[in-house]
C-alpha cells in the first residue's frame, strides 16, 4: 500500500492488552480510525469496549501494545492526548450543585480556556443542544436527557479533535436518544470531528462510517455497516417452530448452522433468489409455525458475533 | 504551571462553601461552643491565678475551625470520586498530581476563609485584640491551613467512599485536635501523650497561633516551641503530605479501582 495516500489517523492502536488480575479485558487489539471518521466500537457487555476507550483516553495504562491518539503516544504523552480529545463517560461527570453555566466554566477553566472564550463557545453549543434558557439552573434540576446533552457539551467545550462517546444514550428514552443523535450529526457536519462511539443500541451505529465488533477483548469483525450486514448474508431467515432443535438439525445441511432464540431459529441465506425459501413451509410441514425472511441489519451481526458464529 | 485549572478548583470550592450556609454556620458555632461552654467549665476547674483559660483556648478554637474546614474541603475529593465530578478533573490536560495540588490549596483556602470569619467574630467579642501580632497571625493562618489541607489530602487519597466519614472523624480529626496542645499546654501533658502531640503536625500550627494571639499569658501557658520550629515542621509536613498524596493518587493500583467506580462496571 502506498503510504502517501493513506489518510491521517486519529487513532492507531497496535496489540493493545489490558489485564485485570486473571481477566484479559483487551486482548491484542488493533484499531485504525482515520481522522474525521464516525467510528462505532460495538460488542456485548464486558467485551472490553470501555477498557479500550479508557486506554485511548489515557485514564488507564495498557499492559501491552501501543496506541497513538491525535499522533500522541498514550503512555509517553498522556497530557497531550487529553488535550486533543473530549470524553463523555457512561455516567454523568457534572456537578449537580452547580448551575449549567458554572459546570461549563469549571470544565473550560480545567482545559485552560479564558472565561470569555468559555462564554463564547458555550453559547452556540447550549443553543444547539436546546439548553440556552437553562444556563442559570442547577444541574440537579435538569431532566436526564438534558443532563446527558450538557455532559456532551461539557466534553466539547475545548473543541477536541476527537470525541469519545461511551454509551452516550444509555438510560435515555427514545425521543431523547433521537435528539442526542441529531445533535451529534449536526456537530459532525459542522466540525468534521472524529467520533469514536460505543453503544448497545445498534440502530444508532447504522450511521457510522466504520464499525468494529469486539468480543472478549478481541476484534472479530470490522467494516462499514453495509459491508458487515452483506457479509452476514443476503437474507436472514427466521423460522418459528414447536421443536427448534429438530428444525435446526434438519436444516443444517442446506442452510448451515442456525441461531436459536426461544422458539425461533435464525439462518443466514446468501442467495438473492428466495424461491428455495418459499418452499420450506411445505417441505417442513408441522415443524414450521411461522416463516419469514428479511434483510440483515447490525443487530443480526451483533447476535451472530456474540454467539461466536459470524 | 496550570494556574487556571487550579483557580477553577479554588473557585468551585468557594462557590460551594458559600452555598452551604449550614456548613459555614456550624464552622462558626462549633468553636464558639467550645470557647464558651468547655472554656468556662474547664476554666472554673483549672482556676489558676493570672490565667484566663478562655483566653488560652482562643488559638485552639481558631485552629479547630481550620482543621475542620480543611478536612471537609479535602474530603470533597472523595465526594468528587463518588459523584463523578472527578471525571472532569482526570480528563483535563495536566498531570494528575495537579489535582492533588489544587485540592490541597482549595482546602487551605476554605480553612483560611473560615478562620478569618471567626477572627472577626472573636474580635467583636473581645477575645482577639490589639496585642495580636498580625504578621505572625497571617503566617500561622497560611501554614496551619496548608498543613490541615495536607492531613486532609492524605486521608482523601486513601479513602474510597464517604461512608467512612464517621471513622475519619473519630480516628483522624478528633485525635489530631485533642492531642495537639489546643486544650492544654503540651509541656504539661503526660510523657506518652506528649510524644504523640510532638509527632502531630497540627500541634505546631496551634503553637504558631499561640505565638500570634496569646502574647499576654504567663509562661507555661503560652507557646511551647520557637516560631522557626513551628514553620519548619508545618512546611515540611505539608510538602511531604503533598508528595505522598500525589504519589498515591497517580498510582495505578489506587487509580484503576476509581475508574471502575467511575464507570460503574469492570472492563465493560
Amino acid at each position: 500500500m502506498n503510504q502517501a495516500t493513506e489518510p491521517p489517523m486519529a487513532v492507531r492502536a497496535r496489540g493493545l492488552v489490558k489485564r485485570y488480575g486473571e481477566v484479559l479485558a483487551v486482548n491484542n487489539l488493533d484499531l485504525d480510525i482515520p481522522a474525521g471518521q464516525f467510528f462505532g466500537l460495538l460488542g456485548p457487555n464486558g467485551s472490553g469496549k470501555t477498557s479500550t476507550i479508557h486506554m485511548l483516553a489515557t485514564l488507564i495504562r495498557p499492559n501491552g501494545g501501543t496506541a497513538a491518539v491525535a499522533d500522541h503516544d498514550v503512555t509517553l504523552n498522556p497530557v497531550s492526548v487529553r488535550g486533543a480529545i473530549g470524553l463523555v463517560f457512561q455516567d454523568s461527570a457534572l456537578d449537580r450543585t452547580l448551575s449549567v453555566a458554572e459546570n461549563l466554566r469549571f470544565a473550560g477553566l480545567l482545559h485552560n480556556l479564558r472565561p470569555a472564550v468559555i462564554e463564547e463557545r458555550a453559547a452556540p453549543l447550549l443553543e444547539m443542544f436546546g439548553l440556552a434558557d437553562k444556563r442559570r439552573q442547577p444541574v440537579g434540576s435538569l431532566s436526564g436527557g438534558m443532563r446527558r446533552a450538557l455532559d456532551i457539551v461539557r466534553g466539547l467545550i475545548h473543541h477536541p479533535r476527537i470525541l469519545f462517546l461511551d454509551e452516550p444514550t444509555i438510560g435515555l428514552d427514545l425521543p431523547n436518544r433521537r435528539k442526542i443523535w441529531r445533535f451529534i450529526e449536526r456537530l459532525r457536519a459542522e466540525t468534521g470531528m472524529t467520533v469514536l462511539l460505543t453503544t448497545h443500541y445498534l440502530e444508532e451505529a447504522d450511521g457510522c462510517d466504520q464499525v468494529a465488533f469486539i468480543k472478549k477483548g478481541k476484534l472479530v469483525q470490522s467494516g462499514s455497516p453495509g459491508e458487515l450486514t452483506q457479509r452476514l448474508g443476503r437474507y436472514v431467515v427466521e423460522i418459528e417452530s414447536p421443536d427448534p432443535d429438530a428444525l435446526a438439525s434438519r436444516l443444517a445441511p442446506t442452510l448451515g448452522e442456525g441461531l436459536k432464540d426461544g422458539d425461533v431459529v435464525q439462518f443466514r441465506y446468501a442467495d438473492e433468489d428466495v424461491s428455495r425459501l418459499a418452499q420450506l413451509q411445505s417441505e417442513l410441514g408441522t415443524l414450521v409455525r411461522a416463516l419469514r425472511w428479511r434483510r440483515p441489519n447490525l443487530n443480526d451481526v451483533f447476535l451472530w458475533v456474540a454467539e461466536g458464529k459470524a | 504551571m496550570h494556574w487556571r485549572p487550579v483557580y477553577a478548583v479554588l473557585e468551585r470550592e468557594v462557590v460551594r462553601m458559600m452555598r452551604q450556609r449550614t456548613r459555614l454556620l456550624s464552622a462558626m458555632v462549633r468553636p464558639l461552643i467550645w470557647l464558651f461552654v468547655i472554656g468556662a467549665g474547664f476554666g472554673a476547674v483549672l482556676e489558676q491565678p493570672g490565667v484566663n483559660y478562655q483566653q488560652f483556648l482562643v488559638p485552639g478554637v481558631l485552629g479547630m475551625t481550620m482543621l475542620f474546614g480543611a478536612m471537609l474541603a479535602a474530603l470533597t475529593m472523595v465526594y468528587d470520586k463518588e459523584s463523578g465530578v472527578m471525571r472532569m478533573l482526570i480528563v483535563a490536560p495536566f498531570a494528575h498530581y495537579w489535582i492533588v495540588i489544587a485540592k490541597m490549596l482549595s482546602a487551605a483556602l476554605a480553612a483560611i476563609v473560615q478562620a478569618l470569619l471567626l477572627l472577626i467574630l472573636l474580635g467583636v467579642l473581645g477575645y482577639v485584640g490589639a496585642d495580636t501580632r498580625f504578621g505572625l497571625l497571617v503566617m500561622a493562618l497560611v501554614m496551619t491551613s496548608l498543613a490541615c489541607g495536607g492531613i486532609g489530602m492524605l486521608v482523601a487519597a486513601f479513602t474510597r467512599t464517604l461512608d467512612n466519614f464517621a471513622a475519619i472523624m473519630n480516628f483522624v480529626i478528633f485525635p489530631v485536635f485533642f492531642l495537639s496542645g489546643s486544650l492544654y499546654p503540651v509541656s504539661r501533658l503526660p510523657v506518652a501523650l506528649k510524644f504523640v502531640a510532638l509527632a502531630n503536625p497540627y500541634t505546631y500550627g496551634v503553637d504558631l497561633l499561640k505565638h500570634a494571639v496569646t502574647g499576654g499569658l504567663p509562661s507555661g501557658m503560652g507557646a511551647d516551641f520557637a516560631v522557626a520550629t513551628d514553620l519548619l515542621v508545618l512546611g515540611g509536613f505539608s510538602a511531604a503530605a503533598l508528595v505522598i498524596a500525589s504519589w498515591r493518587f497517580s498510582r495505578e493500583s489506587a487509580y484503576e479501582p476509581m475508574i471502575h467506580i467511575l464507570t460503574g462496571k469492570r472492563g465493560g
